[in-house]
Parts: structure tokens; sequence; C-alpha cells
């Protein structure tokens, strides 16, 4: 299904809050490529500038400088009509589901509300292609359609803000911490759903989580990201096998396994990510990184491929595998 | 300091039933289970399997009305079920001390932390004000907060969730408990920050000859710093053994589906999740049969039925509530492939 073409084109993306002594630069400079059909994973610690990210390429917080390019038409230059034209081909989904459903309305208005904005269908074909979208998602629409959001709980509301988000057939599905504030049985619902309406609809997904294992789950290809850049970029099996940036690596290290076999506390990344508000020159990890040298402080590294496919910003990338992800043991 | 071999926490039946408009609702339901000095065990289930409530139901954080708890609670020969405030208070921070999951919300915002320390010396131990200073900055030093004269000053939004988090474990050593309750400690932090939190309990159980009884959603917490699980739903334990016994041999088809459905980093990309189908029952609507049977692949008329107790396995220490559990013989692999 994929094709070597790039839907969503980013380049040199940055994202600044407040102005002068206290501006944050919580996107400092990101360049990715989402290709058609697949899945991107983003991961990073929370303030890595994940979650703005997504924001920004949905313009609902305005990036400060670089490109989005959505199948080809550049969204910064886009406005009004124009802008909102193009956001149907993209929507978001967001963490809390209870919280972004309308507490007021009933579910199949919230579902219709995309189709109403836009006119697209009306009348009886509307209503039809709501209780189709629920169906899909797995609520009854002839039972549930009439309740409020309150009356479901955190799984099925996320349910509905699926629903919602692909009323208007979109491309390009923004995932933000989707499935974090949901137990591990519905999660595993949800992710499955998600699955299957990839396929379903064609879609291509910017899948943004905190979760190593989640993200690993879904993800073709995953970027990780570290106050406010991306540090490692490659093929989702490659970069969990053999990470090449050392944050990466002790990332996986402190992702924890249900499985008590696994190494117990590997090496732990010490102290806690630096403020935003005055990252450190030269490489952003090199306070916390214990390869650094002087010349990570002097020169910032650019991400540069090792491998086909696989990219990193590092000085003196990791080549050894690290034995921490095992093959999957077979039954006996 | 109590021997190895001592039994510290023995729960017997223990029942927390809250009275609401609904009708009661029953969070924990005959809990029992017992706990050595020096033993970290894990509490594991979903939200609403009643682990918060069985660890506030210990510790005798319940209100006084529309609660009802029976049963008993023995800690180190304190009874806890029906003790009074004054009581308690003889108990809490010597004898058992908690972490609660939100570090923000747990600490008093307009305080300095080094007070918040302090008042717990001052007024437990009865400390002077300068020796109480003296044995909260030790105390933030051993917790692992750098700079401890500085952060003693500090407020709790001045500092990140992580040090909250220490700083609340600091507030809980202080009167250095025998066991110590926490309650999801990481769930807010980072992987980065949990495994520095992870870390620092197991250190300081060691090094202070504490019992742990960690509460937690996430199986790969307890999977490398338990000794023991128990696994709880809809109230009740349903499994409960050695880590290595709930993980490897487990019996109660609840315990295999909560690990399968699990992602694991090993998984391949697009791997199908096993998934329960349906989700955690009404606890005001309980039925009289196993609580998992609608959801449970394996369940028979007696499962909607009649309530499973918990049976021994082969194993000793090893018990699970099933009326039709999975085999023992064979060695199960969580790991799907």
């Amino acid at each position: 299904m994929s094709s070597p073409e790039p839907l969503l084109r980013v380049r040199d993306l940055k994202v600044t809050f407040g102005v002068g002594h206290h501006a944050i630069q919580a996107v400092a400079g990101v360049s990715f490529d989402v290709l058609e059909g697949e899945t991107l994973g983003l991961v990073g610690e929370s303030g890595c500038g994940k979650s703005t990210t997504g924001k920004a390429l949905m313009r609902i917080v305005e990036p400060s400088s670089g490109t989005i390019e959505l199948d080809g038409v550049d969204l910064g230059a886009q406005k009004g009509k124009a802008l909102r034209n193009v956001r149907t081909r993209m929507q978001m989904i967001f963490q809390d589901p209870i919280s972004s459903l309308n507490p007021r309305r009933r579910i199949k208005d919230i579902v219709a509300e995309p189709l109403d904005c836009w006119k697209t269908v009306t009348g009886l074909e509307r209503d039809a292609m709501v209780s189709d979208l629920l169906v899909k998602v797995g609520i009854d629409p002839k039972v549930y359609g009439n309740r409020y959001a309150r009356q479901f709980s955190g799984g099925q509301c996320q349910r509905i803000s699926i629903a919602r988000s692909l009323a208007m057939r979109p491309k390009l599905l923004i995932c933000d911490e989707m499935v974090s504030a949901l137990d591990v049985s519905v999660q595993a619902q949800i992710l499955n759903l998600l699955e299957d309406l990839k396929k379903e609809y064609g879609l291509t997904l910017l899948f943004i989580a905190h979760d190593l294992a989640v993200v690993k789950n879904v993800s073709d290809r995953v970027a990780v990201m570290y106050l406010g850049k991306i540090c490692e970029i490659g093929p989702s099996n490659t970069l969990y096998e053999a990470p090449a940036h050392p944050y990466t690596k002790f990332l996986l290290g402190a992702a924890l396994e249900a499985d008590p076999d696994s190494p117990v506390h590997g090496d732990v990344l010490k102290g806690e990510p630096p403020s935003p508000m005055n990252p450190p020159s030269g490489c952003r990890f090199r306070t916390r990184c214990p390869y650094a040298t002087q010349k990570c402080a002097d020169e910032e590294p650019e991400l540069a491929e090792v491998a086909p496919g696989h990219s990193v910003a590092c000085h003196y990338p990791l080549t050894i595998k690290t034995p921490r992800i095992r093959k999957p043991r077979t039954a006996a | 300091m109590s021997p190895d071999n001592e039994k510290l926490l023995v729960v017997e039946n223990l029942a927390t039933t809250f009275s609401t408009a609904g009708g009661p609702l029953p969070a924990v339901g005959g809990v029992s289970f017992e706990l050595m000095a020096n033993e970290t065990i894990g509490v594991v289930g979903e939200s609403g399997s009643g682990k918060t409530v069985l660890t506030r139901t210990i510790m005798g954080l319940q209100q006084r009305t529309n609660v009802n708890v029976t049963g008993s609670v023995l800690l180190d020969g304190h009874q806890m079920v029906g003790a009074s405030e004054q009581e308690k208070r003889a108990v809490w921070g010597t004898e058992v001390a908690m972490i609660f999951q939100d570090p923000m919300t747990s600490l008093n915002p307009v305080m300095r932390v080094g007070k918040q320390i302090d008042e717990a010396l001052r007024v437990r131990l009865g400390m002077s004000r300068a020796d109480a200073k003296v044995r909260a900055i030790e105390l933030l030093e051993l917790v692992g907060i750098p700079s401890p004269e500085h952060r003693y000053q500090s407020y709790p939004g001045q500092l990140s969730g992580g040090m909250r988090q220490r700083v609340v474990i600091a507030i809980a050593l202080a009167c250095s408990p025998k066991l110590l309750l926490a309650d999801e400690p990481t769930t807010g932090l980072d992987v980065t920050i949990q495994a520095q939190i992870l870390n620092l309990l197991d250190d300081l159980k060691e090094r202070l000859h504490m019992s742990v009884i960690l509460v937690t959603h996430d199986l790969g917490v307890v999977a490398t710093r338990t000794s023991r699980i128990i696994v709880m739903y809809a109230g009740r334990i349903v499994e409960i053994g050695s880590t290595r016994e709930v993980f490897s041999a487990h019996r109660m088809p609840y315990t295999r589906a909560l690990l399968e459905s699990s992602p694991k980093v090993t998984n391949d990309p697009h791997t199908r999740l096993v998934t329960i189908p349906g989700r955690p029952p009404n606890l005001l609507k309980l039925s009289d049969g196993c609580s998992f049977a609608p959801r449970c692949s394996f369940a028979t008329d007696q499962c909607h039925k009649e309530r499973p107790e918990l049976q021994d396995a082969d194993e000793p220490g090893h018990a699970f509530a099933c009326w039709n559990p999975l085999p023992a013989t064979r060695k199960r692999t969580v790991k799907t492939t």
C-alpha cells in the first residue's frame, strides 16, 4: 500500500512560545516525512515537544518557522477558507477522551458535526453515514446514539472520537497519546481498532506517545525526540534492536517489560531533561550523556544517515548491538 | 526491626463497601493475604479493581461515613479495622506510611518542602526545630535530591514531577515506617524518571529494612521488583503467587489475558494484540458467580452461578480463584508469536 511519495513533508519546523527572555522553543527545527499509508511513531519524554509538533502540523498552534506540506500543498501559506479546506484532510485525536467530546451534545451529533459544517452529505444520507461510522468503531447507533459523553467509559469515548475524526475521510490522522488514559485491556481493543480502520480507510498515521511498547506495536518507523529536536529516526525494528543514539538506548533501557526475566536495573539515565528555556550548547543531550566530549558541547550534531532510512543526530553514534531487546522466546 | 520470617501484615477477609445512591458498592470483597517483613509485594489490576481502596483501607484512610469495613488488618500487632483516629495516628508514620500517585496534589503548594518534612518529624517524633531541619536535609539527601540545603527552601511548584515524588518519599520515610504503601508511585512520570524512582525505592527498602506494597496497573513495574504478586479483579484477589509463578505459570485466565493484552517492545509493528472482550463489571451489579465470567472464554454455567474461592496451586503460596483454570503443567509464555 505504501508508496515512496511522502504524504506529509515537514522541514525545519520551529515553534516558539512567549517572547524575549521568556521565549521557549518547544520545537527547535524538526524535519521528517510521513509516507503515504505508513505509521510514523513519535516518542519522547514529557516536554520534548512531541505534542506541540502534532499541534503545529494542524496549525492549532502557529509554527514560528518551517514548512509543512501535505500532499504537495504548503500548509503554512494557506489562510482562511483555503486552510479550512486543507484541514479536512488531516484530523487529530487527543489524549483525554472524555474532555475532547462536548458534554452537552448527543454523540450522534458530535460525530455528525464535521458533516454539518461542510454540508458534504445532508438529510438521510448524513444520518446513514453517522450510523455507519459508529458501527465501524463498535458502538451501536440505535442504542447509544442519543446518549451523552458522560454516559460512556473512556475507551468508548475514544471510539467516538475516532468516528468523528473519520467523518471527513481524512488522509492523515494525528493521534496524540490516544491510548495513554486507558486500561491495558481497553488499550489493546483501541489499538486493534485503529489498525483495522487504517487498512479500511487507507489512513496515514502520525502516532504520538510516550509508551515505547505501544509505539513499537503500531509504527513502521519511529522518531525519537529530545528537547525539541529529533535525535533518531528509523524503521521500528532496527531502532529498537540497535539504537544508534545514546538517548534512545537509555530510553529503551528504562522501558519496563512485563517479564520477570528481563534484565534488572539496566543503566539508568541520571538527572532530568534541562529546561527548554535555556537549552545546552551543542548537542542537547550532552548534559546527561555518559559519552559526551568537548566536541558535543561545541558543535551541534545534525541528523545523518547511518543506515538506509535510519538517521541519527550524534557525533558518536552507537554501533554495538545492545543485548537489551531479545528475540521472543518460543513456547516450550 | 523485625526478622525476615516474621509476618508484618496479616489481612483477613477484608471487605470495604461504600454506600452509594445506587446501593452498596463492594469495592473490596473478602481479601486475605500476608506480608512478611522486608518483602515487596505487587498489587496489579485495572482501574476499578479495588487496588487503591485496598491500600487505603489497610492504612485506615477511609472516611467515617458511608463506608463499611469488615474483616481484619493486623499490622505489626495493631488492628487497623475499627481503630479510632487516635489509635491510627499512633501507627501512621512509624509503622506504616503511604506514597500517593500524584506528587503535585499530595504536597501543600504554599509550604516549603522542607517544612513539610519537618512537620512529620516534629509532631510524631517530638524533635526540636533545629534537629528536625538537620534530619529533613538528611532525608532529602537520602532520596537523591541534589543540593538538599537549597531544596529545603523550595516550594513544590519549583520542583519537577520526579523531584516532588522524591520529596513525598522523604516525608513517608521520615519516621522510619516498617511498611510502605506505594500507590502507583510512578504513574505520572516519564520512563527514565520512573526507573530512577523505582530503583530508589528498591534501594531504600534494603537499606531501611522495610516491607513495600507496590500498587500499579503496569505489569512491567512489578515484574522485576517484587517477590510476590496479587492480581485483583472487581475487588477480589483472583491470583496470588510468587512473581515468577504468576508470570510464567498463571492459572487464572484473567491473568493471562492481562499479560497478553499488554504491548511488548519485542513485538513486530502491526502485531495484533490479544484483547479481553467487554469491560470490567459494574460493581453495583455483581453476579453471584465469578466476576470475570462474562468476559472469559472458558466460562461455564458454574462460573456464572457460583463464585470460585482461592484454591492452592502446586507451588506453595500460589493460589487462584477459578473453576476452569489453565493447565498447570504447560510452561506458559507471555510473548505472542
